[in-house]
């Protein structure tokens, strides 16, 4: 074969240029059997990954733990104070469980539960440099399907993007490529009764913060403020997730310019929450 | 080139992508992850030449790929052109500088890296036109110049019997 022919070096890499550049255009445009033959690949490794997974999960674990020593310091302390305040305000949260409850009753709202909802590790975060990915412990034999919320406790964490049988790909809500229909927090309209604004909050490149646009001149939106899912039928997640909060605002026109701050420390995720489409997300 | 050589390089094709996915995500050094598959490409492209170095890049980019939510193809294509290039550059030393290892695994990250960040920009990943892109990729090539000293032995393992001529008559000073 005249690639192969010492002296005539060329053609091969010519051959593996067009190639790649095929296949990438192939990708691109979601084209062709590129897709399935990712899922097949990855089911096929997925047992090795497991296994690498529990060999090397205790190694990452002592690498991270010096690396971020300085972190976690503060973050105990940190949690530590929290524990005081939800020490503190655990009688009050008695009586706002009871009206909730109440509420629910006499509105006929649906309880929003989390039994559907899958529980699931993280096992390791993105393979590469330019990505905001995380993989979890499990897939496609868990219930585990593409475009359902990812949670935590605190908020939403993003959405799943591939699923082999035992593992899924979750894209976080600070990749570039993620966005989310949002709705602020409650706030006094012009004419004193409460009102919310909607947008969209999209991950921005380079940065750990999201960009909240949609948002008009007049809307009343504050540093500190809330911001939640919208759950509006065009969007994949759940009503009331809560997504970020408001740490920078810039009164534009025609729209503010609102940077928000992931509710969810996206950086040490370790079990988390897949809620399936037809169901509904954990009371915030 | 044996069976024996193939079933060397096929394992560390497996092993690159399984490390690359499994543990290095944990080991970042501000925020930056190695690309294992790179060095590895390198280290075997500098035994066995521009050829089959392109075509040892182009097998271990598309494992890669498999992984990776960038375009499919888009590391094959990096790590390709890097193994082409490492493989050229082989070919024109009469002797193997002492610090081969580390030196063409820096650079050949470097140049990786570009190449995956200008054709990713061509194909519509906005994420890698960043400011941060300017400090991950010699952050990150840094990370493989280290990592070249355990990849290039492995290399001489995986590639043993199938070197290309420069290589067998390279020496080290």
């Amino acid at each position: 074969m005249v690639v192969y022919r010492r002296g005539n070096r060329r053609p091969i890499i010519i051959l593996l240029i067009i190639t790649s550049i095929a296949l990438i255009t192939l990708d691109v445009r979601e084209a062709g059997p590129i897709t399935g033959s990712k899922s097949i690949a990855r089911d096929a490794l997925s047992p090795v990954a497991s296994v690498a997974d529990r060999v090397f999960s205790p190694v990452g674990d002592w690498v991270g733990g010096i690396t971020r020593a300085g972190s976690l310091r503060s973050e105990n302390e940190r949690l530590r104070r929290d524990l005081e305040e939800a020490q503190g305000s655990e009688a009050k949260v008695d009586v706002l469980e009871s009206q909730l409850a109440e509420l629910s009753a006499l509105l006929d709202i649906p309880f929003v539960e989390d039994s559907d909802a899958i529980a699931a590790r993280v096992v390791s975060g993105a393979p590469g440099n330019f990505e905001w990915t995380v993989r979890i412990d499990k897939g496609k034999s868990s219930g585990v399907g593409e475009d359902m919320a990812v949670v935590t406790g605190a908020g939403l964490v993003g959405k799943v993007v591939d699923v082999t049988q035992d593992s899924a790909t979750v894209r976080l809500i600070t990749d570039p490529d993620s966005g989310v229909d949002v709705v602020t927090a409650d706030y006094p309209g012009p004419d004193g009764e409460p009102t919310r604004s909607t947008g969209f909050a999209k991950g921005r490149t380079g940065s750990d913060l999201l960009r909240l646009t949609g948002v008009g001149p007049d809307a009343r939106v504050e540093e500190g403020m809330e911001i939640y899912t919208s759950g509006r039928t065009t969007s994949l997640f759940p009503a009331r997730i809560p997504v970020g909060r408001v740490v920078e605002v810039e009164k534009r026109s025609p729209e503010q310019e609102i940077l928000l701050e992931p509710i969810v420390n996206l950086d040490s995720l370790e079990y988390v929450k897949v809620v399936p489409a037809a169901g509904s997300a954990p009371l915030p | 080139m044996t069976w024996n050589t193939r079933l060397r390089l096929f394992l560390l094709v497996v092993s690159t992508v399984v490390l690359q996915t499994t543990l290095f995500p944990d080991l970042r050094f501000f925020g930056v992850a190695p690309d294992l598959g790179l060095v590895a490409t390198i280290a075997v492209a500098y035994r066995v030449g521009p050829q089959r170095g392109a075509l040892y890049g182009f097998a271990n980019g598309l494992a890669l790929d498999l992984f990776l939510q960038t375009p499919f193809g888009l590391s094959a294509l990096s790590f390709a052109v890097v193994g082409y290039g490492v493989g050229i550059v082989q070919a024109g030393m009469s002797q193997e500088p002492r610090f081969a290892a580390p030196l063409l695994s820096g650079l050949g990250g470097l140049v990786g890296g570009a190449v995956f960040v200008a054709v990713a920009a061509l194909a519509g990943e906005d994420q890698v036109l960043a400011t941060r892109t300017l400090w991950v990729l010699p952050l990150a090539a840094a990370y493989d110049a280290l990592l070249g000293f355990v990849l290039f032995p492995v290399g001489r393992w995986a590639t043993r019997g199938a070197e290309a001529p420069a290589a067998r008559g390279a020496r080290s000073l």
